[in-house]
């Protein structure tokens, strides 16, 4: 099983943003400072269904 | 089910100076209440005690915060943290698999100290004591079974 690679659909994302990703969980449908208006801009732009997540530093690890 | 790891971008530094991604068990759950939805990652987290949410998903749920049910807690800052609980409905899937998605109950927290990580935290109670968790990190694939 291949890992889940979020590298490229990350790769230009805001970092600290919140993202709404499409319900493949392929592409960045909708970025915004807030998670409601990314939820909201998704669905505008017909993704009933999205991902949503934080953009993570890049140089940070969850402890 | 088996899910796979997820590998996020990461940038090499002086401790890891060949790093350029980081892999992480995290599943896609779908939060619900009350016909209100949200989907999310989470990260398993062996080392939480509980499961929390950013605050910010409980709006998304119809879930009025801050509520009675509080929890405080302590992660690696020095200062005490507070979730607010609330009985929610989960689903985990592996989008790349035909099984079906798992559904569970789940008394989750939802907290504004998770607000800057923007994932949940699949913990000890609720999620742990609930599945046996199978992680072969060599292999970058993680297993869920009902307990």
């Amino acid at each position: 099983m291949s890992p889940l690679d979020l590298t490229t659909v990350l790769k230009d994302a805001p970092i600290g943003e919140w993202i709404a990703l499409s319900s493949d969980q392929e592409h960045i449908v909708a970025t915004a400072k807030n998670l409601s208006d990314a939820v909201k801009a998704a669905k505008e732009k017909g993704e009933e269904h999205p991902v949503v997540m934080k953009v993570p530093p890049v140089s940070a690890l969850i402890l | 089910m088996k899910f796979p790891y997820a590998v996020f971008p990461a940038l090499p530094d002086a401790a890891f100076p060949n790093r350029r991604s980081v892999a992480r068990p995290i599943v896609s759950v779908l939060l619900q209440k009350d016909g209100l939805s949200l989907s999310c990652y989470a990260l398993i987290d062996s080392g939480a005690d509980v499961c929390t949410f950013p605050a910010s998903f409980a709006a998304q749920l119809g879930i009025a915060i801050p509520n009675p049910k509080t929890y405080v807690f302590s992660g690696t800052a020095d200062q005490p943290q507070t979730a607010y609980f609330e009985n929610v409905q989960a689903t985990i899937w592996n989008r790349n698999t035909s099984e079906k998605p798992i559904t569970f109950d789940l008394y989750a927290g939802f907290c504004d100290t998770l607000e800057h990580v923007g994932l949940g935290l699949l913990g000890q109670d609720g999620f742990f004591s609930r599945f046996k968790i199978s992680m072969d990190r060599a292999n970058t694939v993680f297993e869920v079974t009902p307990a």
